[in-house]
């Protein structure tokens, strides 16, 4: 009897379960920073398209490019610029087909055409934005936020700053104050910004965080960090104590894209989920949300005005000469900046 | 009894797919160069002399540290609640133990974020600090906020190790040794505490162990820059790419680990004899 009722159990559990697999969903797989999409459009689109979204989450391009690297295959990413470069090169991309993308002559002109893709054939924009300096005004002194990037050195605010645990924005603010390129590669300046870190480090006691800071600032743990400008908007809304600034000393622009792998199972719906991405009530909701800026024109003149009215972050410097946008680096530009970089962190 | 030999196999095949494989690619990443290409392989000792730099050392020296004084604060805890669970009636001590083990159904990164949201410069206990008039103290991103988080989350490690061990101690030996005119303290340390030795000695390890390696408590409580062997480990990996450099280290941790633990079951076994 038992035996009889084990059996059955397990016939109804192995049913059961090919009831579940049955009715076959396309699938698409998604791979993006984390806090970074409005996950409503996640299940407007599932619902639109009668499919299924596997939505999984980086906290930098480096661990993305390692996941990829692996054998992992996703049929969507969204990496930064020097990210795309590489994955280009290195040939995990395939060409989008333009014409699928109906919603494409919504994207901002300005932002097409830079040097990661310059013809755009990989890839369409996602968001963009600045690297920044967010502050309380309460704590520190305007005159002092003018040192640009110096003031990350000035000891009146030891212990009081956040760096962004990040190799190549870091680099970026060393090589900035000291006024080189960010792209540099030539060892002695990138050596000279690796001093610069450590000087850094043993005058005013930083510490370095991820996506923590956006917590930690809207507390007001401490008044100083590095952010990106788009988690400065959602900052700024929740904290009106603070301010952003962009450094006279140059700061790094960025622009994340939407790229479809070369290996990607469904590039049809991959292509519908690029373009449900630009249309304007979902670019709208998506950088209302996320606080980034819209890749999207009328969208991104319409958050000026209204949500992010008066926030400076949520508008990147544009044709500032001084800015420059990450490229490709060499091999082993790559692994002489790793290399300071795990020193950096470990001293 | 003989046919069921054969169900055995089926594991052997399992542990050599998921133990002896994957120590063989760590060995061989570790003293080859070249990332990730298998065509062109060439040995080479440099990812261990790469170790040797002062930087590294410095980072292995803070890791073993902290896990001793992990280890230090858990043992004084542990034995203490230990001690005290058992003291209670059989029942009691099965509720008792279950409450220890509480903590640990919540996930070890939930436990994290909360001591983020305790310890911070404006958290919960600066706030009540603030109500009392005593001046904010910084306890994020400090040995102290590491040390607090490392100790909360491996403490039933100890606990519970030291608490079998008290608990299936034949207690006509405490009698005897009252008996034979010696006082609670004499008792303690001469009949008890080496009793329950094989307890201690596995806590010891299990705790040592789990902060020596630990990635995420750190990273979470002491910032970035609290750079343990975990945390090296983990760059080496996923942000800087270097495979080869990462398995090196991970190899040297785990033969330190070997080596680390022969020693104390030497110990154990030694202080079993001497007790018996």
């Amino acid at each position: 009897m038992k035996k009889l009722l084990s059996l059955l159990i397990a016939a109804v559990l192995v049913l059961t379960c090919f009831a579940g697999c049955g009715e076959e969903k396309p699938t698409l797989k998604v791979y993006n920073a984390g806090e970074y999409m409005d996950m409503n459009l996640k299940s407007k689109f599932e619902k639109e398209y009668n499919c299924s979204i596997i939505y999984e989450t980086f906290d930098s391009n480096e661990t993305m490019y390692t996941k990829i690297q692996s054998g992992e295959s996703y049929d969507i990413l969204i990496p930064s610029d020097y990210m795309v470069e590489r994955l280009i090169k290195e040939d995990y991309l395939q060409p989008i087909d333009k014409s699928l993308i109906t919603n494409m002559d919504a994207v901002i002109p300005d932002i097409l055409g830079k040097d990661y893709d310059p013809e755009g054939e990989y890839t369409v924009p996602y968001f963009w934005g600045s690297v920044g300096i967010l502050y309380d005004t309460t704590v520190v002194d305007e005159a002092d936020v003018k040192e640009g990037w110096d003031l990350l050195l000035n000891e009146k605010y030891s212990d009081e700053i956040y760096m962004y645990d990040s190799e190549r924005d870091s680099f970026m603010i060393a090589l900035k104050a000291l006024g080189y390129s960010m792209n540099t590669d030539n060892p002695d300046e990138l050596n000279a910004a690796y001093e610069w870190l450590i000087n850094q480090k043993a005058k005013v006691n930083p510490v370095y965080v991820g996506d923590e800071v956006i917590d930690n600032m809207i507390s007001g743990n401490k008044a100083i960090a590095i952010v990106y400008s788009g988690d400065a908007s959602y900052i700024m809304t929740e904290n009106p104590d603070l301010n952003y600034t962009m450094p006279d000393q140059g700061t790094n622009i960025w622009y994340d894209s939407m790229v479809i792998t070369k290996n990607c199972q469904n590039t049809d719906l991959a292509h519908k989920f690029i373009d449900f991405m630009l249309r304007e009530e979902n670019a709208l909701s998506n950088t209302e949300v996320v606080g980034y800026s819209s890749s999207v024109k009328s969208v991104f003149e319409t958050m000026q005005k209204d949500v992010y009215a008066g926030i400076g972050a949520y508008v990147p410097r544009t044709d500032y000469e001084k800015d420059e946008v990450f490229r490709y680096q060499s091999p082993e530009t790559k692994k002489l900046c790793a290399e300071l970089w795990t020193k950096v962190k470990s001293k | 009894m003989r046919h069921f030999k054969n169900l055995v196999r089926p594991y052997l095949v399992w542990s050599f797919l998921i133990i002896v494989i994957p120590l063989f690619l760590i060995f061989m990443y570790a003293v080859t160069t070249n990332g990730n290409s298998l065509i062109n392989i060439q040995f080479t000792l440099d990812n261990f002399k790469k170790f040797i730099e002062p930087v590294y050392i410095t980072v292995f020296m803070k890791s073993i540290k902290l896990g001793a004084i992990t280890v230090a604060i858990c043992l004084i805890l542990g034995y203490a609640l230990a001690f005290i669970i058992s003291k209670f009636k059989e029942k009691t001590q099965d509720i008792l133990i279950l409450f220890v083990t509480v903590p640990m159904w919540i996930n070890m990164l939930l436990r994290t974020y909360a001591w983020m949201s305790l310890l911070s410069d404006n958290g919960v206990v600066n706030s009540l600090l603030g109500f009392l008039g005593i001046d904010p103290i910084k306890m994020m991103y400090t040995d102290f906020s590491v040390i607090v988080g490392l100790v909360c989350n491996f403490l039933p490690f100890m606990i519970i190790p030291i608490h079998t061990s008290l608990a299936k101690m034949d207690k006509s030996l405490i009698e005897a040794s009252y008996d034979l005119g010696a006082n609670p303290v004499q008792t303690f340390f001469k009949v008890i505490f080496k009793l329950s030795l094989p307890g201690v000695v596995n806590g010891v390890i299990m705790v040592f162990l789990l902060s020596i390696s630990t990635f995420v408590i750190p990273k979470l409580l002491g910032g970035g820059q609290f750079v343990l062997i975990g945390n090296l480990i983990e760059n080496q990996f996923i942000s800087v790419g270097d495979w080869n450099f990462g398995s090196a280290v991970s190899l040297i941790l785990a033969i330190i680990i070997l080596v680390l633990i022969s020693v104390m079951k030497k110990l154990d076994i030694d202080g079993m004899q001497k007790g018996a």
